[in-house]
This record gives C-alpha cells, sequence and structure tokens, in this order.
C-alpha cells in the first residue's frame, strides 16, 4: 500500500515537473540540432525586426504533431521567409498581425505584389480580417485571382472588418451547399455596400446560391 | 604584532599600519558635531495616522492564528476561481463578449474569454491546442455535454492559430472558422480573430 502511494506520489511529482519543464523551456523536446537551428532563426527574425513568436508557435506546433525535426525546421524556414516577404510587402508599419495573416495569404499564393497594392491602400485601417478571409477563401477553392482582385476591391472600396467576415460565412456556407466557390464568392462580393457605390463588385455571371437550391 | 601580520606582504604591512595608526581628533570637534545635529530642523511627523500607516511594523500572530488567516485568504482565492470558472463568467457578471470560432478585430492587450467549440460525440477527449498555449495537448481540455466539447480560453486581442486535439492523436480544424493555410506538417488549423473590449 505503502508503495502505490508513493509510486503515486512520484508520478505525479513527475508529472508536474515535467510541465514546468515545458513551460520553462518549450523547445526542450526538440533534439539539439534542430534546436539550435530553431535559435538561430529566432535570433534572426529579432535581429532583423522581425516577431519570433510565429516562429517559436510553428516549432511548438511541429513538437505537439509529432513532426520531425527536419520537418519541424523546414516548416519554421517556411514561416521566416514568408514574414520576411510579408514585412517587405506590408512595409515597416505592419503589426505582428498583419505580417502573420500576410504569410497565410502568401502561403496560398498569392503574390507579394497583390499585397504591396493592397497596403498601399490602407489608409490607416488594419489588413489582417481581409487577409485572413483572402487566404481562407483561396484555400476553400476560390481562384486565387478571383479572390485576391475581389477582396482588394472591397478593401479599396471601404468594405469594414464585419463586411469581410460575413462574407466569408455567406460563402462558406454557399460552397458548403455546392456552389462553384469562385461564383459564391463574386456573388455573395456584390451583396455589399460600400463607400459611395450600391456594390462593390460588378455584376458577375453565374447561378445565385438560391437559384441553385429551387 | 602577530604571526599573521609578520607573514603579509611589506606593502599589505604598510597599509595596515597606517589604517591602524589613531587619527588626531580636535577636542572641540565632538561639541561642534553635536551643536550642528541639534541645529537640523526636525523632520515634521505628519498626521499620527499617516505616519503610522506608512511606517513599518511587525505584526505577532500566534500560529494557530497565522494558520487561519492563511486558510481563510486561499478560501477566498479558491472561491473567487469557482465563481469565475464556473460558467465561464465572472463573478461580477461581466463577460466580455466572446467568440465562438468567428474572427474579430484586434486591437489592445487585455485578454478576453474566447469560447471554443467542438461537435464530436464519439471522441472520448477533445483539447484545445494552439499558439496561446504553445500547442500543448495537455493545457487545455474541454469539457462535453452530450458530445459538445466546450471550452472558455483567455485569449490577448490579436490573431491566434489553433487546432482542437481529438483522442489524442487526431489534429481537427474548427469547421466554424477560417481555416489557416498548411500548416506544413499535414495538417489543418483555424485562425481567431479576437477584438479588443469595446468601450
Amino acid at each position: 500500500m505503502r508503495a502505490i502511494a508513493l509510486l503515486a506520489v512520484a508520478t505525479s511529482v513527475s508529472f508536474a515537473q515535467d510541465a514546468r519543464e515545458r513551460a520553462t523551456d518549450p523547445l526542450g523536446r526538440l533534439d539539439p540540432s534542430t534546436r539550435f537551428a530553431v535559435e538561430m532563426l529566432m535570433d534572426s527574425a529579432r535581429l532583423v525586426g522581425l516577431p519570433h513568436g510565429p516562429l517559436e508557435s510553428k516549432a511548438l506546433e511541429g513538437i505537439s504533431k509529432r513532426a520531425s525535426g527536419r520537418d519541424i525546421l523546414v516548416a519554421v524556414r517556411r514561416v521566416y521567409r514568408a514574414l520576411r516577404e510579408a514585412r517587405m510587402a506590408l512595409g515597416p508599419s505592419a503589426t505582428t498581425d498583419e505580417l502573420t495573416a500576410a504569410t497565410g495569404a502568401l502561403r496560398v499564393g498569392i503574390p507579394a505584389s497583390e499585397l504591396s497594392r493592397l497596403a498601399a491602400t490602407r489608409t490607416g485601417k488594419p489588413l489582417t480580417v481581409p487577409l485572413v478571409v483572402l487566404a481562407d477563401l483561396v484555400t476553400r477553392g476560390v481562384p486565387r485571382d478571383t479572390a485576391s482582385v475581389t477582396i482588394f476591391q472591397l478593401f479599396q472600396r471601404g468594405a469594414a472588418d464585419d463586411d469581410f467576415l460575413g462574407l466569408w460565412r455567406s460563402v462558406e456556407r454557399d460552397i458548403v451547399s455546392g456552389t462553384d466557390p469562385g461564383v459564391a464568392l463574386l456573388n455573395r462580393a456584390r451583396e455589399i455596400p460600400t463607400k459611395g457605390t450600391s456594390s462593390a463588385v460588378p455584376p458577375a455571371s453565374g447561378v445565385r446560391p438560391d437559384d441553385a437550391k429551387s | 604584532m602577530t604571526d599573521e601580520f609578520d607573514s603579509l606582504d611589506p606593502n599589505v604591512r604598510w597599509i595596515v599600519t597606517e589604517a591602524r595608526r589613531p587619527v588626531p581628533v580636535d577636542a572641540a570637534a565632538r561639541a561642534r558635531v553635536i551643536d550642528a545635529i541639534k541645529a537640523e530642523p526636525v523632520p515634521s511627523r505628519g498626521l499620527g495616522l499617516v505616519t503610522w500607516l506608512s511606517e513599518p511594523h511587525r505584526l505577532a500572530l500566534p500560529p494557530f492564528a497565522t494558520a487561519a488567516l492563511a486558510a481563510g485568504l486561499v478560501g477566498i482565492g479558491v472561491l473567487g476561481g469557482l465563481a469565475i470558472n464556473r460558467d465561464g463568467r465572472s463573478a461580477a457578471g461581466q463577460l466580455p463578449a466572446v467568440a465562438v470560432g468567428q474572427p474579430q478585430l484586434p486591437d489592445s492587450l487585455s485578454p478576453r474569454a474566447v469560447k471554443f467549440v467542438l461537435i464530436a460525440p464519439q471522441a472520448t477527449n477533445v483539447s484545445l491546442v494552439g499558439d496561446f498555449n504553445g500547442w500543448d495537448s495537455g493545457a487545455t481540455p474541454m469539457k462535453t455535454s452530450g458530445g459538445t466539447w466546450t471550452v472558455f480560453v483567455p485569449l490577448h486581442p490579436g490573431l491566434h492559430t489553433y487546432s482542437f486535439v481529438v483522442d489524442g492523436t487526431h489534429f481537427v480544424s474548427d469547421p466554424t472558422a477560417p481555416i489557416a493555410p498548411d500548416d506544413g506538417f499535414g495538417h489543418r488549423s483555424s485562425v481567431v480573430l479576437v477584438r479588443k473590449p469595446s468601450l
């Protein structure tokens, strides 16, 4: 009985210690060479004024998903390059969230030049939500050009973050219902009134979701 | 002089000797110092209560009273924590607007309680992982009610990437949230934007 109690205590202490170690040294579960490379990348990011949090987070994500050290390092390097490219595209005033959102857009193939164009028209408005929605729509199958042009036009014409979020929800529902992703985006974008215009996007051809259901 | 002194370096011996040499003091010096101290104005002690409150005081308690006081403080902390965690709301009843996996604007630094929901009736355990908990699958377990898994997590305003872990091994994205691009490990994560509290 005493042995069982001692074993239970030792186990709980071990778990607690493991949790404490994870909290104090989250990268401790990486093999030494991967850890060294990841930390070098984080240091490089700090030196050039890039946020290092996304790099560490990507490494921890890889640990959590039991990825190999090599895959983790590849993923972290990809994030580093994307952050650097995002910074060049959005400019030095871009926030960490904007940079992170931009890396998602770059990841799905949106050219950096498109991001620069978006940043040039921002006039103080944050880019985070439009970029997140853009990346999501492309991931769901909306053609890259259609998505970037539509989002860009909506942003330029003053669409608010709530408009983009509502657009995303509507398009997502339409896609799940079977509408072509590109058509769904164009149809729903027409419904968004923006400053000075009745709709942000010219009428598009294609079947509206309501028509498709009847 | 002791043997220890003799064993010192000659330069050190000289310094020690000089340091030990009595300093000649003017006989009236002590009186001048005392007079100078008396001439200094006495500092104002201010209001008695303010002074008492600002000065340190030693409080002596018997061990039993000390234990009772400590237990009381711990109890207050536990009750406060239970009041907050019972249903994800603070005892004061004021909860910032929650986002059920819905993106919101990032702005200030105050954390806000965000509700995460996954409907997984077949799962035996579900946890939430993301950049806010180091992707630690043991950090944020979710609770189930009829197969609907829920957890409230305080998140700082901003963009967060997350995923659900079902039965310890399956990483599942949130069907109600925007998708994060390929994570580089063969899974899809989700994105949540947390707004700052409106004033």
